[in-house]
C-alpha cells in the first residue's frame, strides 16, 4: 500500500462508523502489508500486533484471532489482495474475549470489519487507479505536447530536409532537457545532431564518431530502444571506451530494418533516463523516420523526373548531333540569369524546367530539315517555326510542368512582336520565354553547327548587345551582359571561343 | 515550499498539475473558475498562479485584468495556459507584467522547468524530480 494514496483516506469517518456500530470507542487498527501501523499507532501494543500479523503472513481473508494476553484478544482480517499481495490489515482490540461479560458482540463487530475492510480496499483502490491515470495522462500530455511542437515544425516548411531536422532535433533538445540529440544514419553517412549543454562537452567530435560505429551496431542488433544510465552498465564494453555519459538510444526502423537511430545524452550530473524519456524520444524516432520516409520519397520522385527529362532531350539531341549540349546550356545560363535577377523558388523551379525542355518540340521536325548544311526553303522553315509549339504541346499533358511550359513555347518570340509562335510583343511574351530568348541566342552563336564552327564569345555578346529591344528584352541583355562582364566559370565549362584581346 | 494555484474547470487538468507539481516539491491549491481564484487570491496570495483562459462565470483574462486592477502591486508570477496553436489570441497580454505561457496540451516538464527557473534557488526542494 502505497503511503501516498492511503494519507488521503480519510480513516477517522470509519473509526466513527467501527465506534457506532459497537457502541462504543473502538480500538480500531489499520496496518500496512508489512504490519506497520497507519491508523491507531497509539493504541497499546499495536506495534506488537503489526508486528504478529506479518509474521502470521496468512492469506486467509480472516477473521483471525489473535491474542495478546490474558485480557487483550485482537480480531484482524486483510483489506484485500492486490497484485502485489496483501493490501494491509484492519484490526479491533477486544477485552476480555469470549468471556460472558466481553462487551462486545463478536458477530457483529466481524461483520462490521468486512464492511469496513471493503470500504477502505475500495477507496485506496480508487484513488490508486485515480493517480495511474493521472500520472498516465501527464505523460500522454508530453507526448502530445512534443508531437504538437514537432508538428509545427512542420508547418509551412517548405525548405530543405536538413534544416527541418535541425530545428527539430534542437526543439527536442531542449524539450527534453538533455545535453545532446542527435539523429545518426551510418549508411548515408548522416549525423545531425543539437546540443542544450549544461557542461561543456570537449570531445563531441569523437562521441558523434563513436555512435556511428559501436554504438549504431549495438542498437542494430538489439533492435529496441537501450538506456544506460549506469557508469559500470556491462553492456558498456560493447560500446562507449571510456565515456561516461548517460545514454538512450533508440533505432528507427525502414522497411523493417534499423537504418538509423535516435540517441540522447546526458552529462552523469543529470538525472537517469526514465521510461517516460523512453518514449518521447520513441516519440520522436518515429516522427524523424517519417519525416526522413518522405524525403527519400521526394528525392527518388525528383530524381526520376530529371531522369525523364533527360531521357526526352536525349531524344531530341540524337536527331542532330550538333545541338548535342545545347538543352543543358540554355538551361544553365537561363538559371544563372533567373537567379541574378532574384527570381523567387517556385518560379525559378518552373524556369528550371522550361529551359531544360525548351526545344523538345524539335522531335517533330525531319532530320532532313533539322540537320541540312545549307539554307532553307520557306517550307522547310516552316517545320522549324512549329517546334515551340510542339514543345507546348508534348509537354502541357503534364501538369507540374503548367508553368514551365509558357518559356518552352514563347522561346522564339521576338521582343518587337516578329517572332514566333504567336508573334507576341513586350512584355507581353513570357518572362521565361524572353530570357530563354537570350540564352538560346548565346548559344546558337558560340556552339558549332552542321554549317560553321562555334563563333566567340566576343562575338556573341556583340551580336546580343545589337538585338537588344528588336529581339530579345533589354532589360534581360542587361542582367546577361553583367554576368557576362564578370568572367564567368560557364566559359570554361562549355568551353567557349575567346578572341585575342 | 512554494504554493501554487492552479485555475481550470477541467478536474482531469487540475489533477494532472497537482499530481506532476507536488512531486517537484511544490505545494498546490486549486480553484474551478476565475471567480473562485480571485478570492482565494485575495485571501491569501499564492507564489505562482496557473490558468487556463475558457472558463465558466470568470474566465483566464478576466481574472488577470481583474488581478491587474486589484493588484496593481502583484509580485507573483501568472503562466497562462493556451493552446499552441492560438498564437494569434494573445496580444491582451502585452500590458500585464509578470506574465509566461504555458503550451497546451502541457508539458510537465516545460511546466516544472518553468517554475523552478523562476523561484531560482529560493525552492525548499532539491533538483526537480521528473517522472
Amino acid at each position: 500500500m502505497s503511503d501516498n494514496t492511503f494519507q488521503e483516506i480519510d480513516i477517522s469517518r470509519y473509526q466513527r462508523w467501527l465506534n457506532r456500530a459497537v457502541g462504543a470507542e473502538a480500538a480500531f487498527m489499520v496496518f500496512d502489508k508489512a504490519g506497520i501501523p497507519l491508523w491507531g499507532k497509539d493504541i497499546p501494543q499495536a506495534i506488537k500486533l503489526g508486528l504478529a500479523i506479518a509474521a502470521a503472513g496468512t492469506d486467509a481473508a480472516g477473521p483471525h484471532r489473535h491474542d495478546l494476553d490474558a485480557n487483550k484478544t485482537a480480531l484482524y482480517q486483510t483489506l484485500g489482495i492486490t497484485n502485489d499481495g496483501q493490501l494491509g490489515w484492519l484490526a479491533v482490540m477486544v477485552d476480555h474475549f469470549g468471556e460472558q461479560d466481553a462487551p462486545v458482540h463478536i458477530d457483529q463487530l466481524t461483520e462490521t470489519m468486512d464492511d469496513l475492510a471493503a470500504g477502505i480496499s475500495d477507496e485506496y483502490r480508487y484513488k490508486h487507479d485515480l493517480e495511474m491515470m493521472t500520472e498516465e495522462l501527464g505523460e500522454r500530455y508530453e507526448e502530445l505536447h512534443l508531437v504538437y511542437a514537432v508538428d509545427q515544425h512542420f508547418q509551412g516548411q517548405t525548405e530543405q530536409n536538413d534544416k527541418v531536422f535541425q530545428s527539430l532535433l534542437e526543439s527536442a533538445a531542449e524539450h527534453l532537457n538533455v545535453d545532446v540529440v542527435a539523429f545518426v544514419k551510418p549508411p548515408k553517412d548522416i549525423c545531425l545532431y543539437a546540443t542544450s549543454l549544461s557542461k561543456e562537452i570537449a570531445n563531441l567530435d569523437l562521441v558523434l564518431v563513436e555512435m556511428r560505429g559501436d554504438l549504431f551496431r549495438f542498437i542494430q542488433s538489439s533492435g529496441e530502444t537501450v538506456i544506460l544510465n549506469a557508469v559500470d552498465d556491462p553492456r558498456r564494453a560493447y560500446i562507449f571506451t571510456d565515456m561516461s555519459y548517460k545514454v538512450l538510444a533508440c533505432p528507427i526502423r525502414s522497411e523493417g530494418k534499423v537504418d538509423s537511430m535516435i540517441v540522447l545524452l546526458n552529462h552523469a550530473h543529470k538525472p537517469d533516463f526514465t521510461n517516460g524519456d523512453r518514449k518521447l524520444a520513441e516519440v520522436l524516432a518515429t516522427q524523424l523516420s517519417n519525416l526522413s520516409t518522405t524525403y527519400l520519397l521526394l528525392q527518388s520522385m525528383g530524381e526520376f523526373n530529371q531522369q525523364l527529362a533527360m531521357s526526352l532531350i536525349e531524344a531530341v539531341e540524337a536527331k542532330d548531333p550538333y545541338t548535342r549540349g545545347h538543352s543543358e546550356r540554355v538551361h544553365f545560363l537561363s538559371m544563372e540569369i533567373g537567379r541574378a535577377m532574384g527570381l523567387p523558388a517556385d518560379e525559378l523551379d518552373d524556369l528550371y524546367w522550361g529551359s531544360l525542355l525548351h526545344d523538345v518540340g524539335k522531335i517533330g521536325i525531319p532530320d532532313a530539315v533539322l540537320c541540312k548544311p545549307s539554307r532553307l526553303t520557306p517550307d522547310e522553315y516552316t517545320f522549324i517555326k512549329v517546334h515551340p509549339e510542339r514543345s507546348y504541346e508534348i509537354l502541357r499533358h503534364i501538369k507540374h510542368l503548367e508553368k514551365a511550359v509558357l518559356g518552352a513555347r514563347h522561346h522564339q518570340e521576338m521582343y518587337d512582336g516578329t517572332g514566333y509562335p504567336h508573334g507576341l510583343k513586350g512584355e507581353r511574351i513570357p518572362l521565361h520565354g524572353r530570357i530563354i530568348a537570350v540564352s538560346d541566342t548565346y548559344d546558337s552563336i558560340t556552339s558549332s553547327r552542321a554549317y560553321r564552327a562555334g563563333r566567340s564569345h566576343e562575338t556573341a555578346m556583340k551580336e546580343i548587345e545589337r538585338v537588344s529591344g528588336t529581339q530579345l528584352d533589354p532589360g534581360i541583355v542587361e542582367v546577361f551582359m553583367k554576368l557576362a562582364a564578370a568572367e564567368p566559370e560557364w566559359l570554361q565549362r562549355f568551353n567557349i571561343r575567346r578572341e585575342k584581346a | 515550499m512554494k504554493r501554487i494555484l492552479i485555475v481550470d474547470d477541467e478536474p482531469h487538468i487540475t489533477r494532472v498539475l497537482k499530481l506532476y507539481l507536488e512531486r517537484a516539491g511544490y505545494a498546490v491549491d486549486t480553484a474551478q473558475n476565475g471567480q473562485m481564484a480571485l478570492a482565494e487570491i485575495l485571501k491569501n496570495e499564492p507564489d505562482a498562479l496557473m490558468t487556463d483562459i475558457q472558463m465558466p462565470l470568470m474566465t483566464g483574462r478576466q481574472l488577470c485584468l481583474a488581478l491587474e486592477e486589484q493588484l496593481p502591486q502583484r509580485t507573483f508570477p501568472i503562466f497562462v495556459m493556451t493552446s499552441m496553436t492560438d498564437r494569434e489570441h494573445r496580444e491582451w497580454t502585452q500590458k500585464i507584467n509578470n506574465l509566461e505561457f504555458l503550451e497546451k496540451p502541457l508539458s510537465m516538464r516545460a511546466m516544472t522547468r518553468a517554475l523552478d527557473k523562476h523561484f531560482g534557488s529560493a525552492k525548499t526542494d532539491g533538483g526537480a524530480s521528473h517522472v
